[in-house]
């Protein structure tokens, strides 16, 4: 992720942190690592959840590459115009109702001490089986994944993100018996995506 | 009528400092703005001011962190930035990104700070230019055997000290020959452990004595002048209390000797800005100990004295701007103390203390001849994080006696509650005879057992 002016192959990483919010426990705000120049790059309406890039920070020349952090999960309803940040503000707050999905679910945890284990879509969108037309899948049937493996991408409100497995209820390593969804295909939050079992 | 310097000036600074920096700057029409950790995001000083918050509490990620000092001059478009006393004030690394990336550092050049805050190339600096130092090693010592050779010279006990040290660390003595390997060895493994530079220099323990100090004020041109000494002698652990000027101890043919010469060092090294050269009075000889690139908490008192800003003068340095003083400008009047009240408990072993201030009142100025300076007001919670310093006093009269006694009614007119202060400290120290008939040295605290 090089821009202008810098030159670096790895761009240094910075954690963002979630930011309570007083009256509203459901929303979270996510404050500057630093003072900086900030380039955001998710939008209003888009899901975010720990990990996931939000912008790049420049200091001092150096572009910074910042990710969500622990807790930091939801919908995006404000944000930051570029321009300069810094850890007294917030870069954008975010709405927890919309919060991505994660295994803690109730359905999923339900679904978990039933045996039965399920990738489930976080949010609605569009279901992609793998980066692009004429690209690899990023799982197909029989195969082992562990935590941390890109699922699936899923397109909401015109932005993509990518579905990682992994999370409380879910072993650390499964099986993908078999994908639930055709690529492209429209998913409502909590359909499963991927049938799975445990594997060793 | 000053002369133009800056519109915007970033204090990378906290507390008292930023209060006192900022006080000029408003005067000069100059718009500060306050570089703050999370701490401070509410301190009283920032009420309504515009502020940039550097990161979260711990100075290592806030006041402490040059990029992010740097970054927040540049990205609230200032122009220049004032590092205030403390913290960054002494990196010549803050120095140099500031010239990196368009900001003009208030203070000297990075290479004259670098030049100054290590040991050997300072106070060899300042022997060529004609001030005397402690006898000790030329440089620092590469074995236990030329330390012996070298402490045998200069006569016991002699004191080992980290190149690159500061704050008492990486510090030994040797009383006896038989003492030295071991001292060697222990102050190189300190000072490895501390500042990742084992190189120690060894020069003789001069015990007690007096601090005496003396205000630079330098140009870009070649021009210095000085604003007289002050004594600091009441310390406690290294920690200034009392400050006054002029030193009640020197004689005038010692002292005029010795501010021509620290001018003349300051000229040397092509020193730019406020600065304070260290020395100690050992018998009738004052030694160069080290110099301070910055502005120092107590230039208060030469400031009582002078009439003059110290702040003023370090933008206009900075600015490029020559020193429109000449020595024979500088006319210093009375004598002026200042005391340093903190917040930590005198009885109960200076133990810090932090909290609410539900009390607090300033005393009078007594026609002009007391100045207090503070960062505090009531309601205020002193804050964990940081040094313990509530306000300074400063007194001013025209003799040492005057000034003594309007401090000691100053300090009497002083309300603190909430937190514990070390008025009733200062309050013994100044009413004590020892005080009075100057019977202390850097070791003892006059009139506090």
């Amino acid at each position: 992720m090089s821009t202008p002016g810098d030159s670096r192959l790895h761009a240094p990483t910075m954690v963002a942190t979630a930011v309570a919010v007083g009256a509203e426990p459901e929303r979270h705000q996510v404050h500057a690592p630093a003072p900086g120049w900030w380039r955001p790059r998710v939008g209003r309406g888009q899901v975010v959840q720990p990990g996931d890039p939000l912008g790049e920070l420049t200091v001092l020349g150096v572009v910074h590459r910042v990710v969500a952090g622990p807790g930091v999960h939801g919908a995006v309803v404000g944000d930051l115009a570029p321009g300069a940040a810094d850890p007294g503000r917030p870069l954008m707050t975010l709405d927890d109702r919309a919060r991505v999905h994660h295994a803690e679910d109730d359905a999923a945890v339900a679904a978990a001490a039933a045996g039965e284990l399920a990738v489930r879509a976080p949010s609605s969108g569009r279901f992609y089986s793998r980066p692009g037309p004429g690209k690899p899948h990023f799982v197909a049937v029989g195969d082992v994944i562990a935590t941390g493996h890109t699922v699936c991408l899923l397109e909401v409100m015109k932005t993509f993100h990518r579905v990682t497995f992994g999370g409380p209820g879910l072993p650390p390593r499964a099986k993908v018996l078999a994908i639930a969804q055709a690529d492209e295909a429209d998913v409502n939050a909590g359909d499963v995506l991927l049938h799975l079992e445990a594997a060793p | 009528m000053s002369p133009p310097t800056f519109h915007r000036i970033l204090i990378a600074n906290r507390g008292d400092v930023a209060v006192r920096v900022a006080r000029t700057c408003r005067r000069l029409g100059i718009v500060p703005v306050f570089a703050v950790s999370d701490a401070d995001r509410d301190a009283p000083y920032t009420r309504g001011q515009e502020a940039v918050v550097l990161g979260p509490a711990r100075a290592t990620a806030s006041y402490l962190d040059p990029v992010r000092v740097v970054q927040a001059a540049v990205q609230t478009r200032c122009s220049a930035l004032h590092p205030g006393w403390g913290f960054l004030a002494e990196n010549p690394l803050l120095a140099s990104l500031c010239e990196q990336h368009g900001v003009t550092f208030i203070g000297p050049p990075a290479h004259v700070m670098a030049l100054m805050g290590t040991k050997s190339p300072a106070k060899r600096a300042m022997r060529a230019a004609g001030l005397d130092v402690i006898p000790g090693s030329d440089g620092p010592v590469p074995t236990a055997a030329e330390a012996r050779r070298v402490a045998d010279e200069v006569g016991y006990p002699v004191l080992f000290k980290a190149e690159s040290g500061g704050g008492g660390r990486g510090m030994r003595i040797a009383r006896a020959a038989a003492e030295v390997e071991g001292a060697f060895a222990d102050a190189q493994a300190e000072a490895r452990a501390a500042f990742g530079d084992d190189r120690v220099y060894v020069e003789r323990l001069i015990e007690g004595g007096r601090h005496v100090e003396i205000q630079l004020v330098a140009d870009r041109h070649g021009h210095a002048v000085h604003l007289g000494e002050r004594d600091c002698t009441v310390q406690r652990n290294h920690q200034k209390l009392i400050e006054e000027s002029p030193s009640p101890v020197l004689d005038d043919a010692l002292r005029a000797r010795t501010l021509a010469g620290a001018v003349a060092a300051a000229r040397a090294i092509g020193y730019v800005g406020a600065g304070t050269m260290e020395l100690l009075l050992d018998g009738d000889t004052l030694r160069f100990m080290e110099m301070n690139t910055r502005l120092q908490v107590e230039h208060t008192v030469s400031e009582a004295r002078s009439g003059l800003d110290l702040v003023a003068l370090q933008l206009e340095a900075a600015a490029g701007h020559r020193l429109r003083l000449r020595q024979e400008d500088v006319r210093l009047a009375g004598h002026a103390l200042e005391c340093r009240i903190n917040a930590e408990d005198p009885r109960d072993g200076f133990r810090p203390s932090p909290g609410r201030l539900t009390r607090w009142r300033l005393p009078g100025d007594q026609g002009g001849a007391i100045r207090v300076d503070t960062h505090v007001e009531e309601g205020y919670v002193v804050p964990p994080h940081y040094d313990s310093l509530l306000c300074k006093v400063i007194a001013h009269g025209d003799t040492r006696d005057q000034a003594i006694e309007r401090m000691l009614r100053a300090l009497a007119e002083l309300v603190c509650e909430g937190v514990a202060t070390t008025v009733p400290l200062h309050q013994q120290v100044l009413a004590s005879a020892d005080f009075r008939a100057h019977r202390y040295d850097t070791r003892t605290l006059p009139g506090w057992p």
